[in-house]
């Protein structure tokens, strides 16, 4: 596959984008969650998560150094046959797609919840596609460009989740492991629900400007993750009762809930408009690679188009179901599952199959 | 061409959108300042409301009004019924809650509404009266600013200076299913004018257990390491001399430093707890003669120990309603984990069966502008 110049995404353009993707929608109930699993050690979880993020990501980066010019599906094309690059092309399209559609019906679903209370969650999935549409169709680079900027507006954030602090109570992260590893070890999988996303590097790989920093990269970014994740844990952890916190849906919004200002009421209303933004990094590159897998089943040219028929998927789609409460935690359940498949143990798999290969057929030159 | 599509999709969507569907005008809103949860003699539910007339024609300021409802909601709809105007609780400052309420366990259950929907505001601070709340509600005092502004701005200025707790709906929340601490909320009285009179202390299931006075209540904040920067606090020295009806055996201090230090640990069946406060102080007031030159450190010995007494009685008073405001619970979880959890459902008895040591040591850091 050739990758014009003008289609290249530099470095922090990929980290950006992917720790997008793995922030995404699903910090807000991490800290239930974890708390649900292991307590107040959720966090000690959460940094096991990332170490074995950073190995499963590593082994990515290595497979895709295999063959550095072109994608996944360009990759199995060349080890396994054309059969092998479809098969994989259908399976990362329906994990993607289904990655996308989950980040945005979780976003709706929020923002009905704590903004719109009266507007249907359809209309709000229908408003959501129009800039998703806009930046998914402007390519990988524009979707880098808008990684960086809804960073950088986005810097803010955490300076507000200092202020909870005030009313922080430390002794609540004592004892480490008081009821011993086993629920620690519980809590492993469901941070690695919120590391989830960096299967893009499969897709994204080949655009890199500078693929020798790819590992490097990969790591920063899983640590960006794992830095925003492991703060808005430890502050929700130190601010409610370790009980209590299982009684929210998303604590990470109610603990803004309680900051005081003399000039605005409800501070969370604003940092939920915010979120948006961030929220949005969840399924943009999530559709996008949809279309590109798509596009390179069809083996046509026509991106765009695919973006279109995706984002009118969607639009279609929500008009005559949107999941409700239920549903929604259902569809949570199957994506961590499928999730852990696709990401941890697949390249495992792949890895070894890659160079058992290459050893095979080189010796076979040789 | 796809450009022009796009326009006139985002023209159709805006068009359509029913964004401004749920507006809702000023003039169509009552905003209850205050929500008072009483219970009548029959322990139906009593809610109160106070509310700001904006109306020109309106001779008072405010609105009052109490209605039986099982429910918080269902008092909504009932209030709506006398106002020409749709009820929002989003700018509630206060809850008022009666000592009659406060007798039941579990009454905070009936404010799930406020937590549950993303509308209300969980910054209001919660009050405790003691007595009918239509007694306060309907007092209407005209030199002084209304009900449920005077109310807040107490509670936020005193416990400015520790002398009573600012426990908010969420502190509230946090502490009911905190198992290592018992809720303290502040406390009114009527005494022709209303009066902060302390804290509230309340049991594991948040029945009302004892009252404290301000000073107590500095006390309990010094325990729990939440005293502000200078209280004041007011000591009787033995030893000095009463002169006719003048106490002139008191002396008063601000604090420049206050803190206790807590170790936890478990021996033979009992949680131990040392306590070690340590306060720098500062005079500000003593009605009694003293060599401050040569006898100083006397002096301070003689603070510590009269401190020493009066935090003894608080933890007495503590352990015999078998409550935890200080929140030693917390610290026994993070420190002595395994015993703590076997009792912490029963953690107000553990806890008054527990030994409490408790060391005051005390500095004079300034005697002020005189000798």
């Amino acid at each position: 596959m050739n990758v014009s110049a003008s289609s290249k995404i530099t470095n922090l353009q990929y980290i950006l984008i992917n720790s997008g993707l793995q922030v995404s929608v699903f910090f807000l109930a991490l800290p239930r969650i974890l708390a649900e699993q292991a307590g107040t050690d959720g966090w000690v979880s959460l940094i096991i998560g990332w170490m074995i993020t950073v190995a499963a990501s590593l082994i990515v980066v290595k497979i895709m150094a295999r063959y550095p010019e072109g994608t996944l599906l360009d990759l199995l094309t060349h080890y396994g046959g054309k059969w092998a690059g479809r098969t994989a092309a259908v399976c990362l399209l329906l994990y993607l797609f289904y990655f996308g559609y989950s980040c945005l019906v979780q976003t709706a679903l929020i923002t009905k919840e704590w903004l719109l209370p009266q507007t249907s969650a359809y209309m709000i999935i229908l408003l959501l596609l129009i800039p998703t549409y806009i930046v998914a169709i402007s390519g990988i680079r524009i979707i880098g460009r808008y990684a960086e900027i809804v960073t950088l507006v986005s810097l803010w954030i955490p300076l507000v989740y200092l202020l909870p602090l005030k009313e922080a109570h430390w002794l609540h992260l004592l004892p480490i492991a008081g009821e011993g590893w086993q629920p620690i070890g519980a809590g492993v999988p469901y941070s690695l629900y919120c590391f989830l996303g960096f299967v893009s590097t499969f897709i994204f790989y080949p655009f890199l400007q500078n693929k020798s920093q790819a590992s490097m990269a990969i790591t920063v970014s899983n640590s960006l993750t794992l830095l925003a994740h492991l703060f808005v844990t430890l502050v929700c952890y130190v601010y409610f009762s370790p009980d209590e916190i299982r009684e929210y849906n998303e604590p990470a919004i109610n603990v803004l809930k309680i900051i005081e200002f003399k000039f605005i009421e409800r501070i969370e209303v604003i940092f939920i408009a915010f979120y948006l933004l961030v929220f949005s990094l969840g399924w943009i590159p999530a559709l996008y690679i949809c279309a590109y897998c798509t596009n390179w089943l069809r083996n046509t040219q026509a991106e765009r188009n695919h973006v279109r028929f995706f984002c009118l998927l969607l639009a279609i789609g929500s008009f005559f179901f949107i999941p409700d409460f239920h549903q929604n935690e259902m569809i949570e359940q199957i994506f961590l599952r499928l999730g852990i498949l696709i990401e941890y143990i697949l390249p495992i798999f792949l890895l070894l199959y890659v160079s058992v290969h290459d050893r095979f057929s080189g010796r076979k030159k040789a | 061409m796809s450009k022009c599509w796009l326009h006139v999709f985002i023209a159709i969507s805006v068009l359509l959108i029913s964004g401004c569907n749920d507006r809702l005008d000023l003039e169509d809103a009552a905003f209850p300042l205050l929500g008072g949860y009483d219970l009548d003699e029959k322990n139906n539910l009593l809610t109160y409301v106070t509310v700001p007339e904006f109306s020109k024609s309106a001779r008072k300021k405010t609105q009052e009004l109490g209605v039986r409802a099982k429910t918080l909601q269902q008092a909504r709809q009932q209030s709506d019924a006398y106002w020409p105007a749709v009820f929002q609780g989003r700018k509630m400052l206060v809850i008022l809650v009666s000592k009659r309420l406060l007798a039941h366990v579990d009454w905070f259950r009936i404010l799930d509404v406020f937590s549950r929907d993303a509308k209300n505001p969980l910054t209001c601070r919660m009050i405790m009266y003691d007595g009918p709340l239509s007694e306060v509600i309907y007092l209407n005092q005209q030199d002084q600013p209304f009900l449920p502004l005077l109310l807040r701005g107490m509670v936020d200025t005193k416990s400015g200076r520790s002398e009573t707790v600012k426990t908010t709906f969420q502190d509230m929340h946090r502490l009911r299913f905190e198992k290592g601490k018992t809720p303290s909320i502040a406390e009114i009285r009527l005494e022709n004018e209303i009066k902060l009179n302390g804290t509230a202390l309340l049991d594991h299931q948040g029945k009302y257990a004892d009252s404290l006075d301000a000073q107590e209540t500095i006390l309990l904040q010094i325990l729990q390491n939440q005293a502000k920067h200078a209280v004041s606090l007011t000591l009787a020295i033995p030893g000095q001399a009463k002169r006719g009806p003048l106490n002139t055996d008191k002396l008063s201090f601000s604090t420049n430093k206050a803190k206790t230090h807590i170790k936890t640990a478990f021996h033979d069946g009992h949680f131990q707890f040392d306590l070690a406060v340590h306060l720098s102080i500062a005079l500000t007031e003593r009605l009694f003669p003293y060599d401050m030159h040569h006898k100083s450190t006397v002096l301070e010995k003689a603070i510590a120990e009269q401190l020493k007494k009066q935090f003894e009685g608080l933890i007495g008073k503590i352990q015999s309603h078998q409550i935890d405001p200080i929140g030693l619970g917390i610290h026994a979880q993070a420190f002595t984990y395994k015993p703590y959890k076997k009792v912490e459902d029963q953690w107000g008895r553990a806890l008054s069966e527990a030994n409490i040591h408790l060391s005051v040591t005390v500095t004079i850091e300034g005697v002020g502008t005189i000798k």
